[in-house]
């Protein structure tokens, strides 16, 4: 994409992207058409968005398996549903919040009870959008982690993208996929090949006396956090947690013994990431200090998402702040 | 389309007055299932029995002996309410057990009081949370586009759960695809919960609202069987464009005491429902 510049104007919408983006691939849109070119069932709707989903690849080259909707997401799960159930595999698609909170009735009754085989696909995770409120995703995992027979991931950089729809596609049933596109401000991108493992972590650090515990964009804050840490002379793992649900029974274990655990997620601390991870470890009876980090029970506004990152606490410094204090709670 | 045309139901009655004897069947059975318990749609049944009659009898195409058949005709309930004179049919029809009928809402029974998949695919998609059966029903219309074999959907939608916004956005969809292998039921009996649609929210008119959205949209008497079975010939005809019928149906039709009595619920005590059965076998006789 290229900005469209006519006498003088220029248009910047969704669609548009940064200069710096430009090169960028798109790799959930070249992901999804390189699946349905190998598999007829895979079939595309969008509501409005299809540049913004990366989905004008699948559009152009398959245009008779994609269906355009139009401002309509209730709706659009609704179809999906029927697809799925004449033995088709729709990816559906918008941004988080509306894929997930406008239409939660919808998914429930026409994706989830009946366990059937539609990806439901949401872009701008949590605080990355400009747009404020209404656009930013802070309950979205919680809502779907909520839902039976639903499978959440969130890959942790647009490199791990293509892993994680390969994963999504894999799986037979219903899954949220939860991204960030490639915009150009993404640092040391690995491009992640196969499937992420559904229901287990990626250890990038190994435990010393502490673990952090994070997804999305947060990874990077985490392994920022250690490095920070590290300096402190406190040596703390950092793992990777791209599903959500099912969450990997095995961070029990991990976290056996640590002196503290903190989670830390571009989401709201109740519900999302933090909450799972608290309740496997009160359930299999893991003792440790423990603390979250993410949007703490606020709405946010409009913002570039350095600054609402730094606002609402979703940073590195506010992990080890957080580290700091749930070791001192347990006495060290 | 061959497909399809290979595999008619057995017997696709179209003469009337056999219709009207199994509908007559059908109104005897709603009493039947839900005097006992309470639970259920007498009115709504009573006056829905020929709509459904006529579209499991004359106009599916499904196969008994292979309800997962990909090319069948399907239906959805979009309420899933009113499924006394729905298990009813289906049980007449053979797609599901009639032994289990009696089980009907009793606890642990899949003949549950909104119809749900439990019972087995027949049940198209688990409705009841209002509005959402014409969405599927064209996502299933999309995809027997895309197969090309002919099948067709048919989603009937009470009347006042078009109060519902997503089912406007459905129906701006499937207009604007053109879609003419769907086919709309507005079973308009002019009852919702507090009482009398058009006192709750108005809706007319139904059809020409359908019509300002590019569908093709016929008013039929819900009683008049042969009316019925030219509407739906029509739609299954007309090209280009997606059909709504507003089905006008009378609650308790059939049973001169309870005809014309809006009651979203109503239990009826022994002594009704027997002069009710009394009421159905006289005008079998007549």
């Amino acid at each position: 994409m290229t900005s469209i510049t006519t006498d003088g104007l220029t248009v910047q919408d969704f669609n548009q992207r940064g200069a710096a983006a430009a090169p960028n691939r798109k790799f959930y849109g070249e992901t999804l058409l390189d699946l349905a070119r190998r598999d007829p069932r895979i079939v595309c709707l969008t509501a409005d968005l299809t540049l913004s989903t990366e989905t004008d690849l699948f559009r152009d080259a398959l245009p008779a398996r994609f269906h355009q909707v139009g401002i309509a997401e209730a709706n659009m799960v609704g179809l999906a549903g029927g697809m799925a159930r004449s033995g088709e595999i729709p990816f559906v698609h918008s941004f988080c919040v509306f894929a997930t909170r406008r239409c939660y009735d919808q998914i429930a009754m026409q994706v989830a009870y009946p366990n059937l085989n539609v990806k439901i696909v949401g872009v701008i995770p949590g605080l990355t959008t400009m747009l404020g409120v209404s656009h930013q995703a802070i309950d979205d995992i919680a809502l779907m982690r909520a839902l039976p027979n639903m499978t959440v991931i969130e890959p942790s950089n647009a490199a791990e993208v293509p892993a994680a729809v390969r994963a999504a596609a894999a799986h037979d049933g219903p899954v949220y996929l939860r991204l960030k596109r490639a915009d150009g401000t993404e640092t040391g991108m690995i491009e992640q090949e196969g499937v992420i493992p559904l229901g287990k972590l990626r250890l990038l650090r190994k435990p010393g006396e502490g673990l952090i515990l994070a997804c999305g964009l947060m990874v990077e804050q985490a392994l920022l956090a250690a490095d920070l840490l590290a300096a402190e002379g406190i040596a703390v793992g950092v793992a990777d947690v791209p599903t959500l649900k099912p969450l990997d029974p095995g961070i029990a274990e991990l976290a056996t013994g640590l002196r503290a655990v903190v989670t830390a997620e571009n989401h709201s601390i109740i519900g999302g990431l933090g909450s799972a991870v608290a309740e496997l470890l009160m359930e299999r009876g893991v003792r440790t200090g423990f603390a979250r980090v993410g949007v703490r029970d606020v709405f946010a506004e409009g913002g570039t998402t350095p600054y609402l990152f730094e606002h609402y606490g979703l940073t590195a410094a506010a992990i080890v702040r957080s580290y700091r204090e749930a070791r001192e709670r347990e006495g060290g | 389309m061959s497909a399809v045309a290979d595999r008619q139901p057995e017997r696709r009655i179209r003469d009337p007055r056999e219709l009207s004897e199994i509908a007559l069947r059908l109104r005897r059975k709603v009493i039947e299932l839900v005097a006992p318990t309470g639970q259920g749609y007498v009115q709504q049944g009573l006056g829905a029995a020929d709509l459904f009659t006529v579209l499991y009898f004359a106009e599916l195409r499904l196969d008994p002996a292979d309800p997962d058949w990909i090319s069948r005709d399907r239906l959805l309930l979009s309420t899933a309410h009113n499924t006394a004179i729905f298990y009813a049919t289906l049980a007449e029809r053979g797609l599901v057990p009639a032994e289990g009928l009696p089980d009907y809402c009793k606890d642990g029974s899949p003949f549950e009081v909104n119809a749900s998949e439990r019972l087995g695919t027949v049940i198209e998609a688990t409705c009841g949370s209002l509005g959402q059966g014409l969405s599927v029903g064209i996502g299933m219309a999309l995809a027997a586009r895309r197969r090309g074999d002919g099948a067709r959907v048919y989603v009937v939608l009470g009347d006042g759960e078009l109060q519902e916004g997503q089912v406007w956005e459905a129906a701006l969809l499937a207009g604007s695809l053109g879609l003419d292998n769907i086919c709309l039921l507005i079973d308009d009996n002019r009852m919702q919960v507090e009482g009398h649609v058009d006192q709750v929210v108005k809706l007319e008119p139904i059809a020409g609202k359908f019509a300002s959205f590019g569908w093709a949209q016929h008013n039929v008497d819900g009683h008049d069987i042969p009316a019925l079975l030219a509407a739906l010939d029509g739609a299954r005809t007309t090209a280009g464009k997606p059909t709504c019928l507003v089905v006008r149906t009378l609650p308790g039709k059939g049973v001169p005491a309870l005809e014309g009595i809006l009651a979203h619920n109503l239990k009826l005590p022994a002594d009704v429902a027997a002069a009710a059965l009394a009421a159905l076998s006289s005008e079998d006789a007549a």
